[in-house]
């Protein structure tokens, strides 16, 4: 190898390490006793309470965290990630195919009604949209939890380039064949934004499960904590002290949250990559 | 738009009504209710309230921790967003060059994508605790007496690495996919220009990379004002002297835990502000990515 | 989509309902903030009202930190989905008892719905904290605790000292114990201790308005020179390494007590409970210091901790069980559970007097020194205090204490700093809520 490349793997090496390290501590501390950490330290390597840790934190009511079990959490966060995908996907690929497939006299307007999702972020808005939600008796509950996350600019501005760029014989063709507005959208489009959809459905399955302000202010009951909100609480606790902490359930609790999204994100590389070209720009 | 459409019926209405209606509900309508209450004194509980023009826009420019915070976090975004862009193109350019593990070096460097802002930082807190923490440890070994808990610039600087660290990952999958879409042929014919490499880096690539660095720069600082907010609420939550918090934490801070719904308002009004610069610059560069 | 958000709502809206109609036993609702050890408490305490009668069901919600608590039920109470009965902290009070139709006073519930009232029942220190300006109990003080002293034995005897009774003391034996390779002193909650309790101890008054219990047309009186200099002498003690400063989580600065790193640390009476499960060796607690260049003649402290405040717009149904759980609260067999459990205080006479019966504090006596300590001769200013936006001054003080701490500041000005930023909070206080 000439000495350039032998530079260009030490750099790329360095870089993965600083991803890793931190995570890799998080996981290995996460398998020791609570003394252990306390008295000294940190860990680099394994421990031998991994099953009791993690035991504790999936099954005990009111560990670490003092609230739901981390199983109910992980559930919790699982509907939140597929209810987010799937919600933004449904309605930001209908309106986009309204949109551009449809003459209609408001068709321009409506578009940047949804527009104004990009001006309007939820911190923005914070203290009057739990009002809403609250007055629709949907706290606590999980359409509480999503519909107020799932409109979509972004998802719209996607599926309308998405669908610009299917050829217009498509649906001359489709027409001639006597097909309507629906069959075309089910038969022909569907089927031809597969892929598209799934790159989507990877990135907004990740958002939505690391969603954390809007969780934190609309579930009262922590029946409905989410694994990110579980984190808040872990850190609550932490902070609070009054007993020896414990560290290692905190670390077993992050390398839970984070377990289910950085695997999906792995599994799926390529269409996540994609997504994430697609969606953000 | 396509040259065949349907038309004369009312399913494209059905069909944006579930987006327009959350919207409405969702967005504008809370929207237009903190622009409203940034005009009012109201207590905590919403029993009482009255009309005081620009009274909390007045308290909110004198208050010093305000201007503060304000300045932080101009500074603070663009820290992270210089720093993760620097890192990212640093190791996007060598990941494009090598011939060997490219995948794996992508695969490792990518996936804290899915690491949430309020894991990361509650692991970063950890690694940063006076007491037990290896970060600290570390770092009093070379001779820093880190100090998080009195030093702001210390814990200014714990924050923003753990925000870097989280965003890293979109960058170098930005310049990544920029570097490999960059032809060929230009590519050889850059090789043959110029033999230096960092020549040929910053004549040739880079100015190829702008658009694509330009608009990251808007999606980090996007990201440095609003998602960082997990990370603070972690690790810091705006301490040592308000040396670390955001506008965003300060939003909430004030208008959640201080109950001064007022006054948060009003914050919010500015950032919406904010954010609507933010998204002008955005905008206009996807309108011309759209037309190119 | 929207269908099915209506739908859901309204099927919440009919559940709501029958659930109402059917509940037997009648549902009420308490939001605290009791993590760690003490919320595990909070639990047995829950299960044994429920189990001790049948007509109504308490259900204990941790909601986070004192402060998350507080919001959620203002979010709440806003949205018309709030709890029977919310914890708020002593920072938070003014807040509650200052909007009026925000509660239901204590007092007048126990009368309507209760066995009656008597505030005489309770212990001095606990009586007028969280009182309105007429002297009438709004919310029922719970978890009382007062700041004590607590002190590594081992590391103390090592040192070959004693703890220290003054802030004199302390000067003369941080010294030694530096030598004997500990930190001499941290503390959890500046404000808290370094604030509002040196003012009580020193019997100093801290805010115009009778600290803020008359009007909330008031000023803070922070910027006094028995403040400053303490404060001198903390920023002295810090840069000679007799006072470590881990942060403003109180976690961190017990850890470093717990560790043994540090020989003596400033905390709550309520963390006994936690520091006896977690400390491997032996420790005692002892009064808060004071100044003896100040004052000759310290007072008692101020009760800190929070009340349960009983929140307006339920059923009478709902308000007799939050009678009924107050005064189960009030017991004081469960008062000397709870106390014996947690360390905070008992609230009622009696409740103390069957601590020193049942011979609690022959056994654990330093259990006894917080309530000893609420029990000092009272002053002009031992009462409390009741100031607005106090929440956001304490983050005012906090911020001017660390920058006073990292010399980024100076003595004068950091106290500049916090006499004007708590002065406009204040005054946006009283115009917000008059």
């Amino acid at each position: 190898m000439k000495p350039r490349q032998i530079i260009d793997h030490i750099v790329l090496i360095l870089g993965c390490l600083f991803m890793v390290l931190p995570v890799w501590i998080a996981l290995t501390s996460s398998t020791h006793s609570a003394e252990t950490l306390f008295r000294e330290g940190l860990q680099l390597w394994f421990g031998d309470q991994f099953v009791e840790n993690y035991r504790a934190v999936l099954l005990e009511q009111g560990g670490v965290t003092k609230t739901s079990t981390a199983l109910r959490m992980l559930f919790n966060s699982l509907i939140l990630g597929l209810g987010f995908a799937v919600g933004k996907i449904v309605i930001s690929m209908l309106a986009a195919y309204a949109i551009v497939y449809f003459r209609f006299k408001m068709a321009e307007f409506l578009f940047w009604i949804i527009f104004l999702t990009l001006l309007l972020p939820l911190e923005v808005r914070i203290v009057p949209s739990y009002a809403v939600v609250a007055q629709l008796g949907l706290l606590n509950t999980y359409t509480g939890l999503i519909v107020p996350l799932i409109a979509s600019a972004t998802g719209t501005f996607f599926f309308r380039q998405f669908f610009k760029s299917v050829p217009d014989e498509l649906l001359e063709a489709a027409r001639i064949d006597g097909a309507g507005p629906i069959r075309f959208f089910i038969d022909i489009l569907l089927p031809l934004s597969k892929t598209m959809m799934a790159a989507i459905f990877i990135i907004m399955f990740v958002t939505g499960w690391n969603q954390y302000l809007w969780p934190l202010i609309m579930t009262t009951d922590d029946s409905m904590y989410t694994i990110v909100i579980g984190i808040k609480q872990a850190f609550q606790v932490l902070y609070e002290g009054g007993e020896l902490p414990r560290v290692q359930e905190a670390f077993a609790l992050t390398i839970l949250a984070v377990l289910p999204p950085v695997l999906v994100v792995l599994f799926f590389q390529r269409w996540f990559v994609r997504g994430l070209l697609e969606s953000e720009k | 738009m396509k040259r065949v459409q349907f038309s004369g019926t009312p399913l494209p209405y059905f069909f944006v009504l579930p987006q327009i209606a959350i919207v409405i509900v969702f967005f504008l309508w809370p929207a237009a209710q903190a622009v409203y209450k940034s005009f009012l004194l109201e207590d905590a509980w919403g029993l009482t309230s009255q009309f005081v023009w620009f009274r909390n826009y007045e308290d909110m420019v004198l208050d010093a921790d305000w201007v503060n915070t304000a300045v932080f976090t101009v500074i603070f975004s663009m820290i992270i967003a210089f720093a993760s862009l620097a890192i990212a193109l640093t190791l996007a350019v060598r990941a494009n060059d090598i011939l060997r593990g490219a995948s794996t070096y992508k695969t490792l460097l990518i996936w804290t994508y899915a690491v949430a802002p309020a894991v990361a930082g509650l692991i970063g807190n950890l690694l940063f605790n006076p007491l037990i923490g290896s970060m600290t440890h570390l770092l009093h070994a070379l001779g820093w007496e880190f100090d998080r808990a009195s030093n702001g610039f210390d814990a200014a600087f714990m924050i923003s690495l753990i925000a870097v660290w989280k965003q890293v990952s979109v960058n170098f999958i930005f310049f990544l996919a920029g570097l490999q879409g960059i032809s060929k042929s230009v590519q050889e014919a850059a090789i043959l220009d110029c033999r230096s490499r960092s020549k040929r880096f910053w004549t040739i690539t880079f100015p190829l990379l702008a658009p694509t660095t330009f608009f990251l720069l808007v999606i980090n600082m996007t990201y440095a004002f609003f998602d960082t907010f997990g990370i603070i609420d972690t690790t810091t939550r705006g301490a040592p002297g308000g040396s670390t918090q955001t506008l965003v934490y300060k939003v909430y801070t004030d208008g959640f835990i201080g109950a001064d719904l007022g006054g948060s308002s009003a914050q919010s009004v500015v950032l919406l502000l904010m954010v609507l610069v933010l998204t002008a610059f955005q905008f206009r560069f996807i309108e011309r990515k759209v037309h190119y | 989509m929207q269908r099915k958000m209506l739908f859901a709502a309204a099927l919440a809206g009919v559940m709501g309902a029958s659930g109402l109609a059917q509940a037997e036993p009648t549902e009420i609702t308490l939001w605290h903030a009791m993590g760690g050890r003490l919320g595990e408490v909070v639990d047995e305490m829950t299960a044994e009202f429920n189990a001790s009668q049948d007509e109504y069901k308490l259900t204990s919600i941790y909601k986070g930190g004192y402060e998350d608590t507080m919001t959620a039920a203002i979010a709440a109470f806003r949205a018309g989905q709030q709890p029977d009965v919310v914890q708020v902290f002593d920072a938070g009070s003014a807040t509650i008892i200052n909007a009026p139709g925000a509660v239901f006073p204590v007092e007048d519930l126990m009368k309507k719905y209760g066995v009656g009232f008597d505030i005489d029942a309770y212990i001095p220190g606990v009586r007028y904290f969280y009182a309105d300006s007429d002297g009438k109990m709004i919310g029922m003080p719970f978890n009382s605790s007062t700041p004590l002293l607590y002190f590594n034995k081992e590391a103390l005897t090592k040192a070959g000292v004693e703890p220290p009774k003054t802030w004199e003391d302390f000067e003369a034996i941080a010294p030694k114990l530096v030598e004997a390779g500990y930190v001499p002193l941290a503390q959890s909650h500046s404000p808290w201790i370094f604030a509002e309790n040196f003012h009580s101890r020193h019997n100093i008054q801290m805010a115009t308005a009778n600290n803020g219990f008359d009007s909330t047309d008031v000023k803070i009186l922070y910027n006094n020179d028995a403040m400053k200099m303490h404060w001198s002498k903390v920023k002295d003690w810090k840069d000679k390494g007799y006072y470590g400063y881990y942060g403003r989580n109180w976690g961190d600065n017990q850890d470093a007590f717990v560790q043994g790193k540090v020989a003596m640390w400033l905390g709550s009476s309520g963390s006994f409970g936690g520091l006896r499960k977690s400390a491997d060796f032996d420790f005692g607690t002892t009064y808060l210091p004071y100044w003896e260049s100040i004052t000759k003649d310290p007072k008692g402290t101020f009760i800190g901790g929070a009340a349960l405040f009983a929140l307006s717009g339920k059923s009478d149904e709902e308000y007799k069980g939050v009678a009924k759980f107050f005064e189960y609260m009030t017991k004081p067999e469960t008062q000397f559970f709870w106390h014996k459990e947690t360390g905070y205080v008992p609230i009622t006479t009696d409740a103390y007097a069957l601590a020193k019966k049942a011979g609690y504090y022959d056994e654990t006596p330093d259990a006894e020194v917080g309530i000893q300590q609420l029990s000092l001769p009272a002053g002009e200013w031992t009462k409390g205090y009741r100031l607005g936006y106090y929440v956001q001054i304490r983050e005012v003080m906090y911020k001017h204490f660390e920058q006073l701490l990292n010399g980024d500041e100076t003595v004068d000005a950091a106290f500049d700093g916090i006499e004007t930023e708590s002065d406009e909070l204040l005054d946006r206080f009283k115009d917000t809520y008059n």
